[in-house]
């Protein structure tokens, strides 16, 4: 019998979880801020999810993904067997509530939301920094 | 080792003609680029073939280090 190939063993993780995230770090201390951007989004949804820390085998991982799905940079958000994309995604899809239906469950409610929209605006707001020679 | 905005929006322009394209700089480093990017192409795509296909088009600036980053963001023209 062969030993079951890395590739393999992704391609399980794929189908057994139904969310599963490839991402640098934990989701308790991501190593990367858009890892960290994408667990901050999936942990509003309270859906259970699977994650892979990616930097013990980073190059390897990168390879077999770009094989699989044709994307080699992480995180790597995977709902149902099929690849959803990083962190821009996941936020764009987070604001527009095709998260929510692709994982099942309502949007969430968030208060954060507001705060964030605001923390956008606020460069805008603030006077333009005058050079004087 | 940095790259023009414009040298990435002419690469993504010519990959998927019809295109509106808009670079800009995140870090001011000029090698974390964000590209929003609105494509007659990206009718019916998912959103990350639709960001397969810009990563694509610039791949060879990733490949020899002259982007190290590139958030994308795309649209269907309306």
């Amino acid at each position: 019998m062969t030993e079951p190939t890395l590739k393999d063993r992704v391609e399980e993780l794929i189908r057994d979880n139904r969310v599963l995230l490839f991402m640098k770090g934990t989701p308790e201390a991501p190593q990367c801020g858009f890892s960290m951007r994408v667990v901050n989004v999936l942990e509003t949804y309270g859906v259970e999810y699977a994650a892979l820390d990616v930097l013990p085998a980073l190059q390897p991982l990168r390879e077999v993904t770009a094989e699989i799905s044709d994307w080699q940079t992480f995180p790597q958000l995977y709902v149902n067997g099929e690849l959803v994309g990083g962190a821009d995604i996941v936020e764009e899809m987070d604001e527009s509530g095709e998260l929510a239906e692709l994982l099942g469950v309502e949007q969430p409610e968030r208060p954060a939301m507001s705060a964030k929209q605001e923390l956008q605006a606020d460069p805008q707001q603030s006077p333009p920094i005058q050079i004087e020679r | 080792m940095a790259i023009s905005l414009d040298e990435v929006r002419l690469m993504i322009e010519a990959s998927l003609p019809g295109s509106k394209v808009h670079v800009v700089d995140e870090t001011g480093t000029r090698d974390h680029l964000r590209a929003t990017v609105s494509a007659p192409q990206f009718e019916g795509l998912s959103r990350i073939e639709q960001h397969k296909l810009v990563k694509k088009a610039v791949q060879s600036r990733f490949d020899d280090g002259s982007i190290h980053a590139l958030s994308i963001k795309t649209s269907v023209p309306g």
